[in-house]
């Protein structure tokens, strides 16, 4: 219960860093060889396993380690990251939390947590928006000062992106 | 020129005629970047009439193997058959309509029609009738009942085009000259190109011109719009980076291509940062010398093929900490949705023969810079929304945008490929050429 009450609190300041923009502070929830990926989702067939399809191996939208999502973060620092310059206005919904059991690994005790994700994206004064709905497949990681990120896959439910750019985090 | 014709109403023939008069002159008025008229007429004119990019063949290697495109709103399975033809089938059942094919990609050797089951070889050919003779009689005929075909389908150096119109030029013709600067790319090694997996797509509310733009001849938008890259280090330091190479336009055919050097005093690798063993391959893999000695010097170079394919072959720092640089290559279909509405579809590619980490760095390297998440791209996108929004404003519509950078620029007589060649890459040549080519269609 403890565990599972302390990677839930992990992924709501998560989403609260990412939707108040504290990049910084995000970059230290993160695992050093942090391994963060999106990959391109397409129409399948219904496979005959059952089930859902279409993820791609061969293709992402973001396949980063913690020195690119830095170099991603140090350029919302440069003040002329336009596509986030002025920023957009993001909420994070993360619902539907589940935690596997936790396993030893040579570099702490780690645990897979999937998660649904909804995010509202508006831009300017327009009166529109894009969603992006997701699942998240995370591996945290017990490390000496807390839980950190150490795998996330994002699985897309969009084939083609309803957003003209994936300036923001997952 | 032609005059404006009849045929289009007296809105849109008035405004033709407007950006007829300031072509030349360099104005362009802003409407043409998000009309709903126009949009139809550029259907009709343009994109019915032209060499449109659809596949490249390293995404359907096998028989059987096939991805689903798109020519305006018609969808087309790009599929190879069991005879290693590549077809582009109308995704349309010939019985009533339904789309035959449930996937973007995959390998099948027939199409079933999920409606009344007519059931199509990956060849096209008709091959199962459920009830044939109850429903249809004896003397129905299947070999007149297949899928349609793209009505012309062309590849050059593993790049697949398709037209609608049975009429067109050959692609070869079409292509003409700009042929020399495609091949710096698809003839780098003997073997040719691959693709690092499916495209990337996303929607941005822009017009097709305008991201092709970019890319044929905006090298003047990097010193503000990729200031970010500037100030990481990632781009190099001189702003004007971009400046310092050749524009080149292929007058009558509204292709275009940027070829850029290393800015003066910087210390970039030859040939874009390849691996040296596939420079050497290089040496022996271009068709003219010529070809070879611009491809030694040059860091980033684009090509874009009138109407809405570009490419794009930059140098870059995979992050802001990495010492050295690697190149990466993207190709690009700006596909118009609908006015001021594209798809853009993103695919990364690399030399076949490349040696696995350098394809693994470039893939690396174009996931970062380019695409749908690309540090480089995602301001492009943003300002392009932002241009389209105001072109269809009321005030904002009639305003004329300056396309009068290098309008006195005097050809550059010792540039050693075709075109007309600038030595100046601050200039709206290429894209003045383009829009001239634009007219040209629309009024024919
Ligand atoms: S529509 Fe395809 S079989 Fe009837
Ligand atoms: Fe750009």
């Amino acid at each position: 219960m403890e565990r599972t009450q302390a990677l839930l609190n992990c992924l709501y300041h998560e989403a609260e860093l990412l939707d108040e923009g504290r990049y910084r502070e995000w970059l230290a929830l993160l695992a050093e060889d942090v391994r963060y990926r999106v990959p391109v989702r397409v129409t399948k067939e219904r496979g005959p396993e059952g089930g859902v399809s279409g993820v791609m191996e061969g293709m992402y939208h973001l396949d980063e380690d913690y020195t690119s999502l830095e170099m991603r973060v140090a350029r919302l620092e440069t003040g002329f990251a336009w596509a986030e310059d002025p920023p957009s206005r993001l909420r994070h919904f993360v619902t539907n939390v589940r935690i596997g059991e936790p396993r030893p690994t040579p570099k702490g005790e780690e645990s897979e947590v999937r998660s649904n994700l909804l995010i509202f994206r508006s831009r300017w004064d327009r009166p529109d928006y894009t969603f992006l709905s997701a699942e998240r497949r995370d591996v945290w990681r017990q490390e000496e000062g807390g839980w950190r990120l150490a795998c996330r896959t994002v699985i897309l439910d969009s084939a083609t992106l309803p957003t003209h750019n994936l300036s923001f985090f997952f | 020129m032609a005059k404006v014709k009849t045929g289009v109403s007296p809105r849109l023939s008035r405004m033709l005629e407007e950006l007829q008069e300031g072509v030349e002159d360099g104005l362009v008025p802003a409407w043409i970047f998000n009309d709903p008229e126009l949009f139809e007429l550029e259907k009709e004119k343009i994109f019915s009439r032209s060499w449109v990019y659809l596949a490249h063949e390293s995404e359907i290697p096998k028989p059987g193997d096939y991805v689903l495109r798109y020519v305006l709103d018609n969808p087309y399975i790009l599929v190879r058959g069991e005879d290693g033809v590549v077809r582009a089938l109308l995704d349309m059942c010939r019985h009533r309509g339904m789309r035959v094919c449930r996937a973007e990609l995959g390998n099948a050797s027939h199409f079933r029609c999920p409606f009344h089951g007519w059931t199509y070889r990956n060849d096209g050919r008709l091959i199962g009738v459920p009830a044939e003779r109850e429903a249809f009689g004896q003397d129905f005929n299947k070999e007149e009942w297949g899928l349609v075909p793209i009505p012309r389908l062309e590849a050059f150096d593993g790049m697949i085009f398709g037209n609608l119109d049975p009429e067109a030029p050959s692609l070869e013709e079409w292509l003409g000259e700009i042929r020399w600067y495609l091949e710096l790319v698809t003839k780098r090694s003997p073997q040719g190109l691959e693709v690092l997996g499916p495209p990337q797509r996303w929607v941005v509310h822009t017009d097709w011109k305008l991201a092709l733009e970019t890319f044929l001849s905006d090298s003047y938008h990097t010193l503000m719009t990729h200031r970010s890259l500037i100030e990481l280090g990632i781009a190099p330091k001189d702003a004007k980076y971009a400046m310092y190479g050749e524009q080149i336009h292929i007058p009558g055919k509204g292709h275009g291509s940027m070829v850029v050097g290393a800015p003066p005093g910087a210390k970039l690798p030859p040939f874009w940062g390849y691996p040296e063993e596939m420079l050497e391959r290089a040496r022996t893999s271009y068709p003219t010398r010529e070809q070879f000695e611009t491809a030694r010097e040059t860091r980033i170079l684009l090509v874009t093929l009138f109407p809405n394919f570009s490419f794009h072959n930059p140098i870059r720092k995979p992050d802001h900490k990495y010492q050295g640089a690697v190149p990466m290559l993207t190709f690009r279909v700006w596909h118009p949705l609908g006015p001021g509405r594209i798809e853009i579809f993103s695919w990364a590619l690399v030399e076949k023969d490349a040696p696995e980490w350098f394809k693994e760095k470039t893939r690396l390297s174009y996931l970062r810079f380019f695409g749908s998440s690309g540090t480089f791209e995602q301001d492009d996108t943003e300002i392009w929304s932002h241009v389209a929004h105001n072109a269809a404003t009321p005030q904002g519509r009639h305003l004329r945008f300056n396309y009068r950078m290098g309008l006195k620029l005097e050809p550059d007589p010792n540039w050693p490929g075709p075109g007309v060649a600038y030595g100046l890459n601050f200039t709206d040549a290429n894209m003045r050429n383009f829009h001239r080519r634009y007219l040209e269609m629309l009024l024919s």
